[in-house]
């Protein structure tokens, strides 16, 4: 069926260019020297990730990443630049710049490496995607107990950062 | 279908360059960025293997809104931490925080 292949190779190349653009906006986090601009690619960066999660047929994680991070922790993050130092700032890289470029390239390679030869197990009849009414099931069977305690977790987070945040006197 | 192991080079690819950024870069906001990068590459590492190899079924997209909720609460921390040192000692370079140092 050539519409079917047809649409089969749009999906592909959405896919390649959408990961393409995400690690480039990833390296312009890394790379540039305006704290300002790679707070923006950071930004661009977790839309194009949660592009990468529609793909691994979870939807309501990519809504979720686009409300949380790109809502809320985006703009948390201009804040924090607005309030601290001068946009323009001198030298951003510290002394171990060559040692960490070394470093984290020697383990991309390794990875690529792992991850070309590993014998991942795939499962042979590959079931529906989770719905949302099966996600939510789960986090209030199953998983009832980390739920809990992640919720314990932001409820200290919150008041951590009102006892730190508030001024002295 | 798109293979399981083209995620994984893009998970890997985004990973080693929050590696490298968070061992370049001397702004401490930037450092939480480049750490936020690794998190992303961690989750979808998760899903992947939540799509392609469904052992207990939903295990990982459970876990991923875990993930994605701690590290709400860790940046929120480290924000309010690093504009808090800023108030104290004029500087969001961790090269130059040495207030607890000898």
């Amino acid at each position: 069926m050539p519409s079917g292949i047809m649409q089969g190779t749009i999906i592909k190349s959405v896919f390649y260019l959408l990961s393409g653009l995400t690690c480039v906006f990833a390296f312009l986090v890394v790379a540039s020297r305006n704290v300002f601009h790679s707070v923006i690619s950071f930004a661009l960066c977790l839309i194009g990730v949660a592009g990468i999660y529609l793909y691994l047929d979870a939807e309501f994680l990519a809504m979720a990443q686009i409300l949380i991070y790109v809502g809320a922790i985006a703009t948390l993050f201009v804040f924090a630049v607005m309030l601290t130092e001068k946009v323009k700032m001198p030298p951003e890289r510290n002394r171990y710049i060559l040692i960490s470029a070394v470093v984290s390239l020697a383990f991309l390679m390794l990875l690529v490496n792992i991850i070309k030869k590993a014998p991942w197990k795939v499962s042979a009849a590959l079931q529906l995607p989770l719905s949302l009414t099966q996600l939510g099931k789960l986090l209030m069977s199953t998983y009832v107990l980390p739920f809990e305690v992640v919720s314990v977790i932001l409820l200290a987070a919150l008041v951590g950062v009102v006892v730190v945040g508030k001024a002295q006197k | 279908m798109i293979p399981q192991s083209h995620f994984l080079i893009v998970s890997a690819i985004l990973f080693a360059l929050g590696i490298f950024g968070a061992l370049s870069r001397r702004n401490a906001i930037s450092i939480l960025m480049c750490i936020e990068l690794i998190l992303n590459a961690a989750n979808i590492n998760l899903l992947t293997f939540n799509k392609f190899s469904q052992d207990p079924q939903g295990l990982g997209e459970v876990f991923v809104v875990f993930v994605i909720a701690i590290t709400a609460s860790s940046v929120v921390v480290g924000l309010v931490l690093v504009v808090k040192i800023y108030r104290n000692a004029r500087t969001v370079f961790i090269d130059k925080m040495n207030l607890m140092k000898w």
